[in-house]
């Protein structure tokens, strides 16, 4: 695959929520407001990429039998670099992501990746496929946490879209909503990619 | 089969150690700022917003010597603080002092707010022991808001200012805190 | 009882799957014969629960005296693996039928959200040794009703007649979604 494909994988065909379901605790739990999502998005792409970048630099140092540990430990490692820079500089964002920022390190889709793909392939084309696969998750990040902004709260970041009257449907941006959105919006998909087959 | 072992050991507690070497440098960097945000949230958003509005934390003011002036020649005060902004911009000065006057039950502990160019911004009563129902009443803004606005160097008259009626003496007592807080503020500050 | 409060807490009103979101990921994939998901259960209690003492220790007894709480994600999880590499082995010798029916789903207790967000919590919580430890169980015991529950609806669901789209994981959320709302019934329950 030449590199834009690479990209593009991780966006389409392979995006992590949408297509392979991994990841989605993060997902269901914080995308109550679009500011959060983006955030989250922002800070697996951070993760996914530093990691990326890093194990396939040692592909050739770390020995085949380590090699689940050692992902742990780079991954964890970039996970608490993020933990500690919201920390410092967006504690509103941080407080608001709260447990699942540490969570991040089991976010399936980083190990996933690191064993799939960055453990066997150069550093430039690990790059480019942790961004795939991170702008990919953001996509659906933003899609879930749209929906469920609008719907749950009338507004998108913030600003007010839906008229004054609008009585939010609350089931929206609590539990049973993210749920049921977030599988319909897997329904679209696989409706919308079937069709593109046929 | 041994020196695979170490060999395998090795890689770990090399990845391990850089890890740890890297995070260990990281929150040395980033200690101070967690330490501010952490105590930003966990100051009354309420009394902020009463005292210099906008402001989002008291930082003690950075000339301690000034400070230490103060206190010993003025028994009262407590501390001096610089209100600051979300942008850490600085909104004025914020005087803490106790009421030098004891009220119906004993003294009360004040926060006065003094905006750039010498005027009360705001002042609130973080803690009495007035009656509740009555005394009590000097921490509602009713009766606080009368005093945002006016001049932070001119002491304030027992004429010129409304009282709460039937809780004299603890209205005297938290004039006395903010006058006592106009009378820092002039002095040293201003 | 306030101990007695915060399991039922933990178990129902809470509940870690339908209200807190954490290990869903094995919650979907999970078998739909009863007995298998009864297993995964009980893993994870054993998991869960095993963990969070020993990093409720560590972390007390180690991190926070060498002012090295920043490690905590990294020895959490790492703590966690190889606990998990242990009931792997213990599984394969003792109870292999087990073993080969949970397949992949074993050493992906790893990654369950649940197990590492437990152990966080305990220390955010700012929990007591106990509560940690009732803490822990409750909410992996919610965590074997929920699978237990999907299950047995998965089953059901299997039998409907659906469009092509919304087979496979959609359904699946769809109807932890709708289980999720009786979970929210529990809500109202006042200990």
């Amino acid at each position: 695959m030449n590199r834009f494909e690479i990209f593009k994988n991780g966006i389409t065909k392979e995006n992590p929520i949408l297509v392979q379901q991994v990841g989605m605790c993060a997902t269901l739990a914080i995308t109550t407001s679009l500011l959060n999502g983006i955030g989250m998005g922002i800070a697996v792409i951070a993760v996914l990429t530093g990691s990326n970048i890093v194990i396939s630099a040692l592909r050739k140092f770390i020995p085949d039998e380590v090699r689940i540990p050692a992902f742990i430990i780079v991954i964890a490692a970039f996970t608490t670099m993020i933990d500690l820079l919201m920390h410092a500089y967006t504690f509103e964002l941080y407080k608001a992501l709260g447990v699942f920022i540490p969570l991040i390190v089991v976010n399936c889709i980083i190990l996933a990746r690191a064993e799939a793909f960055a453990s066997k392939n150069s550093i430039v084309d690990s790059i480019i496929d942790g961004l795939g696969m991170g702008v990919g998750y953001l996509v659906a990040m933003i899609l879930l946490s749209g929906i469920r902004e609008i719907l749950g709260n009338g507004t998108i970041l913030g600003f007010r879209i839906l008229p004054e009257a609008y009585e939010p449907m609350m089931m929206a941006v609590q539990p049973p909503g993210a749920f049921i959105l977030l599988g319909l919006l897997i329904g679209v998909v696989n409706y919308l990619s079937r069709r593109k087959k046929a | 089969m041994k020196n695979n072992f170490i060999k395998l050991a090795g890689v770990l507690l090399i990845i391990g150690a850089v890890a740890s070497g890297v995070l260990a440098w990281l929150n040395d960097a980033t200690k101070e700022r967690i330490a501010m945000n952490e105590a930003m949230a966990s100051m009354d958003p309420a009394i902020l917003e009463a005292v210099m509005p906008g402001s989002v934390m008291f930082n003690e003011h950075e000339d301690t010597d000034l400070i230490e002036k103060i206190k010993s020649e003025n028994e009262k005060f407590i501390n001096l603080f610089t209100a600051v902004d979300a942008s850490g911009n600085e909104l004025g000065k914020v005087v803490r002092t106790w009421s030098t006057v004891k009220g119906f039950n004993g003294d009360m502990e004040l926060y006065v707010g003094f905006t750039p160019d010498g005027q009360i911004s705001g002042a609130t009563v973080i803690s009495h022991q007035e009656t509740e129902g009555l005394g009590s009443r000097v921490t509602l803004p009713d009766f606080t808001n009368q005093f945002i606005g006016r001049d932070g160097t001119a002491v304030i008259g027992e004429s010129d200012y409304d009282a709460i009626a039937g809780a004299t003496m603890s209205s005297k007592s938290f004039l006395s805190g903010i006058n006592n807080a106009i009378a820092v503020y002039a002095e040293y500050v201003k | 009882m306030e101990l007695v409060s915060l399991f039922i807490t933990s178990f129902l009103v809470n509940n870690i799957i339908f209200m807190q979101f954490l290990g869903v990921c094995p919650f979907l994939g999970v078998s739909k014969k009863i007995d298998t998901a009864a297993g995964m259960g009980i893993a994870v209690i054993f998991v869960i629960a095993l963990a969070s003492v020993i990093t409720y220790i560590i972390h007390h007894a180690v991190l926070v005296n060498l002012e090295l709480e920043y490690l905590q994600t990294i020895v959490f999880i790492l703590i966690i693996a190889a606990l998990v590499q242990f009931v792997e082995m213990f599984l394969k010798k003792s109870a292999p039928g087990l073993y080969q029916a949970l397949g992949i789903f074993l050493p992906l207790i790893t990654t369950n959200c649940a197990v590492l967000g437990v152990a966080i919590n305990n220390i955010i919580f700012e929990y007591s040794f106990v509560e940690s430890l009732v803490y822990s169980i409750a909410t992996s015991a919610g965590f074997m009703l929920a699978i237990v529950l999907f299950a047995g609806v998965r089953d059901k669901v299997d039998y409907a007649d659906l469009p092509e789209s919304l087979k496979g994981s959609a359904i699946s959320l769809v109807t932890a979604g709708l289980m999720s709302i009786a979970f929210l019934g529990f809500a109202g329950l006042q200990l």
